[in-house]
């Protein structure tokens, strides 16, 4: 307890200002469903916001107290009751947190969850220029409005085409890392551009860095190039 | 504030909540101060019984009377997002089947139940809102998932085992606007854009607010912690 809170008390500004924002909206149930799914993954993968998001769910389970509560109908927990499976052996299934594949862990639980189990593994991954391939999580590419979510494999070296975005962009890294501004990312690193920020991330020399990605709506690609392909692959 | 507030009575037994309605008998005043008062302390025991009856015995009767605890205390905050009655309870029974099949992943070291039983609400409800429009989806049972409990890895070892009481003992002594922000950012359910409209404030205002006064609780309760030491 003591070196928790101690821990916490020192961490107080590693936190940007919009990571504290997305703690704050996750613990409240306030996100998009995408990106709580994602906010899901961080906190797999980042002890630091997992911290935080734990205290703040504390913080607004406590709050609950002062909303008024709804008597339920008669029926409900009788009801409830008599839908409950009894058996003699443990309800819950064979430990699925644990996965000795690395491909398989590479993947947060709830990204695998999402994506049937299957982990990064048997991704059919969409080339979206040479040495970038994306992978529409969600499959709503034709979506128009609305948050997306999607997978990008990138070389290691590579510059990434310069883009901006009408809503922020959410990016958790699961492996590999990049550059953008003066700042690394790498696996658990949550990194949340503002919409009026056009940038370019620089994937670092080395092995390929796979990112999972929410935006609000559609990427503005600069170039007419990317711009094209990103049609085909619906990002 | 728009909000209605609830005084918080919770934590009682309905059993103990009864009996004192029928008395009259004043609530008990709570200790000044910031230990654990015993009304948190029996309700956390009373929740551990009854989980602990759950996962090992399989004692519908334990869930029937956490049901009655919490179950009003969850469709009010369902229904304060704007969920329908009908909708609300179909949540709230989900979870409560929830509570049941995996009773023996609570640990009462790491977090409360109450806090347990919220994320298992809130994740239920986003879920819903997935599943019904807002985001097409090429398979709903693709989507269950974020509907059950993040994985707890990270969130051990922290001050979350602090009681609820103690907790808002701390909001209770921030200031007025620092209230507000924390009210403002757990429990209004509106978005920070919405705030801004109604009090007329900048956005990054109202957003600054809310994190410093979530900073301001906590450096309260870690001022706590060092004075124990």
């Amino acid at each position: 307890m003591t070196r928790a809170l101690s821990a916490v008390r020192s961490n107080f500004d590693f936190l940007t200002e919009s990571q504290s924002d997305a703690v704050t909206d996750y613990a409240a149930g306030n996100l998009s469903p995408a990106k709580h799914a994602l906010m899901a993954c961080v906190v797999e993968l980042n002890p630091l916001i997992g911290q935080e998001v734990a205290f703040e769910t504390h913080v607004a389970a406590s709050l609950m107290t002062e909303i008024r509560p709804v008597p339920l109908s008669p029926m409900l927990i009788g009801d409830t009751l008599e839908t409950l499976c009894y058996s003699k052996t443990s309800k819950l299934p064979a430990n699925d947190g644990v996965h000795s594949d690395i491909e398989m862990r590479l993947a947060p639980k709830p990204l695998r969850d999402l994506m049937d189990g299957s982990g990064l593994r048997d991704i059919k991954w969409k080339s979206l220029i040479p040495g970038v391939a994306v992978h529409d999580v969600l499959g709503d590419r034709k979506t128009r409005t609305g948050d997306r979510m999607y997978l990008l494999r990138a070389k290691g070296g590579m510059q990434l085409p310069e883009h901006s975005h009408k809503g922020q962009e959410w990016t958790l890294t699961l492996k590999g890392s990049y550059l953008a501004g003066a700042k690394s990312y790498s696996r658990g690193d949550l990194h949340i551009v503002d919409e009026s920020t056009e940038h370019a991330p620089y994937v670092e020399e080395g092995e390929d860095c796979i990112c999972l990605i929410v935006t609000q709506g559609q990427l503005h690609m600069k170039s007419w190039l990317p711009r094209l392909l990103q049609q085909v692959v619906g990002i | 504030m728009t909000l209605e507030l609830y005084s918080p009575m919770e934590d009682y037994t309905p059993h103990q909540t009864r009996e004192r309605a029928m008395t009259k008998k004043p609530a008990p005043r709570r200790a000044k101060g910031f230990s654990p008062s015993k009304k948190s302390i029996s309700a956390a025991k009373r929740d551990a019984a009854w989980l602990h009856s759950i996962a090992n015995e399989q004692d519908a009767r334990a869930l029937s009377e956490l049901f009655e605890v919490y179950g009003p205390k969850l469709k009010g905050w369902l229904m304060a997002r704007g969920v329908g009655n009908g909708t609300a309870e179909d949540i709230v029974q989900d979870v409560m089947i929830k509570v049941w099949t995996r009773a023996e992943l609570f640990d009462p070291e790491k977090a409360s139940f109450a806090t347990w039983v919220y994320r298992l609400t809130r994740n239920k409800w986003i879920d819903h809102k997935r599943k019904h429009g807002r985001m097409d989806v090429r398979d709903p049972e693709l989507m269950k998932v974020i509907a059950d409990d993040e994985v707890p890895s990270a969130e051990q070892e922290f001050m979350t085992q602090q009681s609820s009481d103690v907790l808002r003992e701390h909001i209770a002594r921030l200031t007025d606007a620092q209230q507000m922000a924390i009210r403002m950012a757990f429990i209004e359910f509106k978005t920070h854009k919405e705030i801004s409209a109604e009090t007329g404030l900048p956005l990054g205002t109202v957003k600054t607010r809310i994190r410093s006064a979530i900073n301001a609780l906590k450096s309260s309760m870690a001022r706590q912690q060092e004075k124990l030491l």
